[in-house]
């Protein structure tokens, strides 16, 4: 095997087996905090020495959630009260879930009465979140987490410590920035490929998968490039991390050049930067965050930021991965498709879901999306 | 066959039912008015502060009322298909849907309204209207005002909270003073709110009435007059005409009458918005079988006291869709205790993620406290496509039979 091949392997390892990553912490004797999407904290978990473990749920069939759920709640939130509810998480202190969504707001909710042995933190995330009213507010949410967080595993946070955690979640951002430019030119790196190591930073304590990551690079940069005869293409939505979905993307010759889907790139947008306290800091970061289906915006910017990304990686197309059942991602999906139109940029949207097992419609659609952009 | 010329039902112009109606017949007609002299107009979300406005003295209008009223008279599906076929997915929210198509084609023979100058959004009831407002400021191209409102996780509102939604408060009143350069005034607001407080406190009172068996009233009523709760609440004429309605329900609880026809047999709670399109079936539903549907969260919800600017600002972090599920419970099982409910309907509906994303928990712990039977049907506030008629009557009959059941029937 070379030693691409090996690297990348070790991310896809990484990516399928969250349960093992999960139970290695623990037998690290570790605590761990599970990190539900999306814009969890993450910084303040690690600065408290707790592992921030992330979880977007899996493609498992839901049973034990739809005594809870009714059918018509994404299922992004239905898988991760699943695991809850099985025991995937057992060993965890605690789960921390934003409020950003109508569907979080319930999966909060009802975690409470169904997974008991995993204390349920909530982070209230303002709408207005740019004014200084809003910055502190957000502040307020971070110190109440910090609170619960002390509660539940009895460590202690201290803002020094947040500082360098900071450090290490910027230089993650950075490098997986680096990484999806840098994938780009590399032809051969597949979508499943691409997908396994956005992924398998949920299941890593950063630093360790941002050496991961520059190992890769670095490998990357030691391989010649060759000549990118793939269809070119932008992917936008919460998650496109099925199975399935990337292979029909490997077998039609598609190339994930950029993405903004909120599991990938979406994250990785904006860096903390230096304020009078590390915690502002953390609060001035998310008063940055933009280009996402949850956040307030009134001019839209995820459309114009849609199409930029077309033109800056010179995708050929863009492909609308909407999580069914999300209406955020909805909403957006009308603005962002005229955004598209106006510029001739041609866009497929495709619905999945984390029920799915059937996913022949989805390739049809594919398929006849590439005769187009042929 | 009979010669007798059935009779057109006229409302007494002096009850409360002709005065609440005409309250929000006129909130439409007067917005035209007021767009008509050139001034600008809004369209606002349904638990935006209307204090605001109204001390302002802005005209509003309220796309969620406008969806109600056209969903009930038979054009949800024929709107919901326009905002469809431009991509907007089914499993939106339905009065998003029917709004959204409205502000394209501005024409609705069902329930007209003027085009908004402006918008007011405040998501204390979900964060689906602040991605509704989004689009249509952008389709519109018109300023959007925001209040945030968060659900609360905690029991409690946090003072942090106060403090974020208060500033909130006062950046949207002077947004709106530089957009339409009317002032707030202090005495004009000590006045919105007095009456504000007569309008809840009438309604309250109304609406507690539900304590007398039988009821002296049909809880459907509740339904129509919420509209003037939420949108005319600041003004007196809202305040005087609630009073009326405390009034009647109070001389029919002295007079033995009320305004649910027949029998009542069971008492029950329903829980979640109307199926607009499908009201007559859903109220015959219970009727026929000697049901009244004696109290819902909206007899709560709309009660906004207060006594001063921060009162408010907490009172509308305190509204039912922005609270946490055991809140949100013990308000229920109040109310279920206090108006001697038998059983709980619950709609499970399709638009509304949040309203119906925890309440089979939520159920089954006022069940289990109230010791009440709880059964739920699938249906949509204004989608006329996802309720089943057949499906509703198999549920209702179940819980009659558990209500009957356990008062010894057979």
């Amino acid at each position: 095997m070379s030693n691409l091949k090996e690297k990348l392997q070790a991310f896809h390892e990484i990516a399928s087996s969250p349960k093992e990553q999960l139970k290695k912490y623990l037998e690290q004797n570790k605590k761990v905090v599970i990190c539900a999407p999306v814009y969890t904290p993450e910084e303040i978990v690690h600065a408290m020495g707790i592992i921030p473990f992330g979880t977007w749920g899996a493609d498992i069939e839901i049973k034990e959630a739809k005594t809870y759920f009714p059918a018509f709640i994404c299922s992004v939130m239905q898988s991760v009260l699943e695991l809850g509810i099985r025991g995937d998480f057992d060993g965890a202190s605690a789960i921390i879930i934003p409020s950003l969504c109508d569907s979080l707001k319930c999966l909060g909710e009802n975690w409470k009465s169904s997974v008991e042995n995993i204390p349920f933190i909530p982070m209230v995330y303002p709408q207005n979140r740019k004014a200084d009213f809003g910055k502190a507010f957000t502040k307020a949410g971070y110190e109440r987490v910090i609170a619960d967080l002390e509660k539940a595993t009895g460590l202690s946070f201290d803002d020094a410590k947040l500082t360098e955690s900071i450090e290490i979640y910027n230089e993650h951002n950075a490098v997986m920035r680096q990484l999806s430019d840098c994938l780009s030119d590399y032809p051969e790196i597949t979508a499943a490929d691409r997908s396994a190591i956005f992924k398998s930073a949920f299941y890593l304590e950063k630093s360790e998968h941002t050496a991961l990551v520059k190992g890769l690079l670095s490998e990357l940069t030691n391989t010649e490039k060759t000549a990118n005869n793939k269809i070119k293409i932008v992917t936008t939505g919460i998650l496109a991390d099925a199975a399935d979905l990337l292979k029909i993307f490997d077998d039609n010759n598609m190339q994930i050049v950029a993405d903004n889907v909120a599991g990938e790139s979406r994250q990785y947008q904006v860096d903390a930067k230096p304020a009078e306290t590390s915690l502002d800091s953390l609060a001035g970061k998310f008063a940055e965050m933009d280009n996402c289906s949850v956040l307030f915006n009134v001019d839209k910017a995820i459309a114009q930021y849609t199409v930029d990304l077309v033109a800056k990686y010179q995708a050929r197309g863009v492909i609308f991965v909407m999580t069914k059942f999300c209406d955020p991602e909805e909403f957006d999906y009308v603005i962002i498709k005229k955004a598209c139109a106006e510029k001739n940029i041609p866009l497929l949207l495709i619905e999945i879901d984390r029920q799915m097992t059937n996913y022949e419609q989805v390739r049809t659609a594919v398929e006849t999306f590439k005769e187009i952009l042929k | 066959m009979s010669n007798e010329v059935k009779k057109k039902y006229v409302p007494d112009p002096n009850s409360a039912k002709f005065k609440l109606g005409k309250i929000a017949a006129d909130a439409y007609v007067d917005a035209q008015a007021a767009k008509d002299r050139g001034e600008l107009i809004g369209w606002c979300s349904s638990n935006f502060p209307v204090e605001i406005p109204e001390t302002l003295g802005l005209s509003v209008c309220y796309p969620e009322n406008q969806a109600a009223g056209i969903a009930a008279r038979g054009g949800g599906e024929r709107l919901c298909n326009i905002s469809e076929n431009d991509g907007y997915s089914n499993d939106i929210c339905a009065y998003a849907r029917i709004n959204l198509a409205y502000a394209k084609t501005k024409d609705a023979p069902e329930q007209n309204m003027p085009a908004p100058d402006f918008l007011l959004c405040c998501n204390n009831i979900c964060n689906c209207m602040i991605k509704w407002y989004e689009n249509l400021a952008k389709e519109l191209n018109i300023p959007m005002i925001i209040i945030d409102i968060p659900f609360n996780p905690d029991y409690d509102v946090s003072d942090a909270q106060v403090a974020y939604v208060k500033a909130q408060f006062l950046d949207a009143i002077k947004q709106l003073e530089e957009l339409t350069g009317k002032k707030w005034t202090e005495e004009k607001y000590q006045e919105v709110m007095e009456y504000s407080g007569r309008t809840s406190r009438a309604w309250l009172a109304a609406t507690a009435e539900a304590r007398h068996t039988p009821s002296p009233f049909n809880g459907f009523d509740l339904l129509n007059h919420m509209a003037v709760m939420v949108t005319a609440r600041g003004k007196k004429e809202a305040a005087e005409a609630m009073e009326v309605l405390e009034k009647e329900y109070k001389e029919n609880v002295q007079t033995g009458n009320s305004t649910f026809r027949g029998e009542e047999k069971h008492r029950v709670m329903f829980e979640g918005i109307a199926c607009w399109p499908y009201l007559r079936a859903t109220s015959t539903g219970l009727k026929s079988r000697g049901i009244n549907m004696v109290t819902t969260i909206y007899a709560d919800a709309f009660g906004f006291i207060y006594d001063d600017f921060e009162g408010m600002v907490k009172a509308y972090c305190n509204v039912p869709n922005a609270m946490n599920l055991e809140h949100a419970r013990d308000k229920r099982v109040k109310l279920i205790k206090d108006n001697h409910v038998e059983g709980l309907l619950v709609h499970t509906n399709r638009s509304c993620k949040l309203w119906s994303g925890f309440m089979a928990e939520m159920s089954r712990q006022i069940s289990a406290e109230c010791e009440i039977p709880h059964v739920a049907f699938d249906g949509d506030q204004a989608d006329p496509r996802n309720f089943s008629e057949a499906q509703y009557e198999t549920r209702v009959q179940g819980l009659t039979e558990i209500m009957e059941s356990k008062k010894g029937g057979c």
